[in-house]
């Protein structure tokens, strides 16, 4: 078994800065398991997540008093949108242009996967710095740093990052209430087995913790190449009264959300669904208003 | 060798109070003068339909055959984990480790009568009758919370409809199709697993029977769940009610009661060990949690703020004991009497696994700045722990026949000093009269599978290192 370090060894060997990682070095089990605890590490809330070194660029300028270091830096601004199981993070990098002042996060439970996202939105960031992309590496990177405290006008791809997360059991500890506006679940693992279904990533109750995340109009993508679990996700988030289904126009059509056709055509699952020839299925739910008390 | 009293609660009503007492797989009811009233015990009621189980477990497939002898030794005689009574204390209900739900009603004379067992889909953990007393709110280890009706009706064939919980699932065609095709399926290995799957032609879908009584999911956590508890509030000159829920996973979710259940309102976050158990203070906005953290929170809920944390590790390394883990047993709130003036005051009553001692703080002295555990030892670990008028009456984990398994203490509080303490003192008179349920014989137990019923709670720990299989643990 000296498959995973070897990668590893090979990974640092291969990749110089500012240059995109190689997915071979990478791949990793396309299952895990969201009952185990793994080694996870999160933060005890919302308020203990150190944001700036996801999002350095967006990270208020750092306070002169030495306090800081016991508080993570204030942010100008937060995430609001999360692609929740990001796997390669084909949706990340193929949004992140389009919305240049949104904060994305994705999130992975695969370490290994987590690491090559990180690793190129790391290289995307020097590629596409305002410094030029063609100055030397090490030039871009101070030029970037620079830009990201005084500078406004950062580069792109600064927005962003991706993390490793059991989100099925800890997203209530990395977002506020009513913070995102958008959460793509896109290719989950299909779980076919009936005595697996409770691992899936819809589910009625998990409903509820979405929606407590989400802004009230706040929308949630679901793309899946198999029609048995389109039909469990579009019956779960049917039956949650926090959620409704958007009009078939906006889901594939004229109206269609630019979401919803990034999310077809830039997940890598997506792509290797369209050369299988593979048929892809969508839903769009927005989030509701909670209800008055009774 | 004895069996401890392992759930122990009390009915006050107008006829007297009575103590519930449970050993294993009995029910003792014991009247405060002293006489056992009633004695119910799991194993005849399950007796009559074994057979039925046995059935179900010559259909299951192969994968499950490993855990079937397992259970079939537990349904010899499914143990009491936990014990409720109504706030009318009009009934008592009863989780059996089994996973059925009893409900019982209690006869003037304080004798039980079983009305119904419910056995659910997973092992209950929590349960308690919410202050309508027609509901049950439960939830199981696998982190669902469901409500029941207290008095248990059939669903009839075309009444479905009551069975709220929308479970898209249910309606599987009855022959199994595979629900990967040629499109979908992507590496050579499950290519050659679907074209086997669709060889085996006319596979009779292995769904699971739906539940044959009313029951509706209200919300589920992925975590663990460990306790959960119903709260009110009144805005409005209305009455809202909030289910709070905590998990392995260091959360407290505050939902909103039924109908709204799917409302989450926030979470009380800043453990960083399990929690295992949660109390509201009454009369406050304030609720105490605690688990595996060295502290006990002190949470405003409402406003999902941690306003104290209280030193619990001091106290316990204090008893010089082996064992200085904290793992949160349990958390009371228990009657007392202030030493000045006699007036009644209500005292928290927090317990640890393996640790023989009750720290004790006054609940009006939880937020001031320097309060601290009054440590009140006692012979043996405590297993549980009810209220009688303004008795407190304990269950210890003593195996002997010559010790009492239960005693009785009165708490008062002494407010005249700077610093709040309690004080408990030994109550002569009631442990006489407990003294022929301390003498009830109980059944043979060997000391393995009792350490597992009694104590479960330090195992909510998580490894350092690696995963632990945490799923096989809960089925």
């Amino acid at each position: 078994m000296a498959g995973p370090p070897q990668k590893k060894q090979k990974r640092e060997e291969k990749q110089k800065d500012g240059e995109l990682p190689q997915k071979k070095y990478y791949r990793q089990r396309a299952h895990a398991n969201p009952f185990s605890d793994h080694d996870l590490k999160y933060p005890e809330s919302p308020a203990a997540m150190d944001w700036a070194q996801h999002y350095p660029a967006f990270a208020e300028p750092q306070s002169a008093n030495s306090d800081a270091i016991a508080t993570p830096r204030a942010m100008t601004k937060q995430v609001q949108v999360a692609d929740i199981g990001c796997g390669f993070g084909g949706l990340l990098f193929a949004l992140a242009p389009r919305m240049p002042e949104t904060l994305i996060l994705g999130l992975e439970i695969r370490t290994s996967v987590t690491e090559y996202v990180q690793e190129k939105a790391k290289a995307l960031r020097v590629q596409h710095s305002v410094a030029g992309a063609d100055e030397s590496a090490s030039k871009a990177v101070v030029a970037q740093h620079e830009n990201a405290t005084a500078n406004p006008q950062h580069g792109l791809y600064q927005n962003v990052s991706c993390l490793r997360a059991n989100t099925m059991k800890f997203l209530p500890n990395f977002f506020h209430k009513h913070q995102l506006s958008k959460i793509f679940l896109c290719f989950p693992d299909p779980h076919f087995k009936a005595r697996k279904h409770k691992a899936r990533i819809v589910s009625l109750t998990l409903a509820s913790e979405y929606a407590y995340v989400l802004q009230p109009q706040g929308r949630v993508y679901t793309i899946t190449d198999v029609e048995d679990l389109h039909h469990w996700m579009v019956g779960h988030f049917a039956a949650h009264p926090s959620f409704e289904r958007v009009a078939k126009e906006e889901e594939e059509g004229e109206k269609e959300d630019e979401c919803v056709s990034v999310m077809r055509t830039e997940t890598e699952e997506g792509k290797k669904v369209e050369r299988n020839k593979g048929k892809k299925f969508v839903a769009v739910f927005t989030r509701i208003e909670d209800p008055e008390w009774p | 060798m004895a069996h401890p009293f392992q759930c122990i609660t009390s009915i006050s009503s107008d006829n007297g109070s009575c103590l519930l007492a449970a050993c294993g797989s009995k029910i003792l009811s014991v009247k405060l003068d002293g006489t056992v009233a009633s004695e119910w015990s799991a194993e005849a009621v399950l007796q009559s339909n074994s057979a039925e189980n046995d059935d179900e477990e010559d259909k299951r497939p192969a994968k499950k055959q490993k855990t079937a002898p397992v259970q079939a030794i537990v349904a010899a005689s499914p143990n009491v984990i936990k014990l409720v009574v109504s706030p009318n204390q009009e009934h008592v209900v009863a989780i059996t480790d089994d996973k059925a739900v009893r409900v019982f009603s209690i006869d003037a004379d304080f004798a039980l009568n079983e009305l119904s067992q419910r056995v659910m889909p997973k092992r209950p953990c929590a349960i308690e009758v919410l202050p309508d007393n027609a509901t049950i709110l439960c939830g199981d280890k696998f982190g669902d919370v469901y409500s029941l009706p207290l008095v248990a009706s059939p669903i009839n064939g075309g009444n479905e409809a009551v069975n709220s919980a929308p479970q898209p699932t249910a309606v599987q065609p009855s022959t199994f199709k595979p629900s990967a095709t040629t499109l979908t399926v992507h590496s050579g290995r499950n290519r050659l697993a679907l074209e086997q799957q669709m060889k085996q032609k006319n596979l009779t879908a292995k769904s699971k029977e739906p539940l044959k009584f009313e029951h509706k999911l209200l919300l589920g956590h992925v975590s663990m769940l460990t306790d959960h508890t119903f709260a009110t509030r009144e805005i409005d000159c209305k009455q809202r009610g909030y289910i709070i829920t905590a998990d392995r996973d260091e959360h407290i979710r505050i939902s909103r009661g039924p109908p709204q259940a799917h409302v989450i309102e926030g979470y009380c976050l800043g453990h960083t060990e399990f929690i295992s158990k949660i109390c509201l203070i009454p009369g406050t906005d304030l609720l105490v949690s605690g688990g595996g953290d060295d502290w006990l929170g002190v949470w405003e809920w409402p406003s999902f703020k941690l306003r104290r944390k209280l030193d619990i590790r001091a106290a316990i390394s204090g008893l010089g004991s082996e064992e200085t883990r904290v793992a949160i047993s349990g958390l009371w709130i228990a009657p007392a009497v202030n030493i000045d003036d006699g007036m009644p005051e209500t005292v928290l009553v927090a317990t640890s696994e393996q640790t023989p001692a009750l720290f004790c703080m006054a609940t009006k002295s939880l937020l001031e700045e320097d309060s601290t555990f009054t440590t009140v030892e006692i012979p043996k670990s405590p297993l549980d722990l009810t209220c009688i008028d303004d008795e407190l009456l304990l269950s210890l984990d003593e195996r002997t026949t010559d010790s009492p398994r239960l005693q009785a203490y009165r708490l008062t509080v002494d407010a005249s000093d700077m610093q709040t303490t309690v004080l408990a003192s030994r109550s002569q008179e009631t442990e006489t009269k407990l003294a022929e349920a301390n003498k009830s014989p109980s059944s043979k137990v060997e000391e393995k599978p009792l350490n597992d019923l009694l104590y479960g709670i330090a195992n909510l720990r998580k490894r350092g290192d690696a995963s632990a299989p945490d799923e096989q643990t809960a089925e």
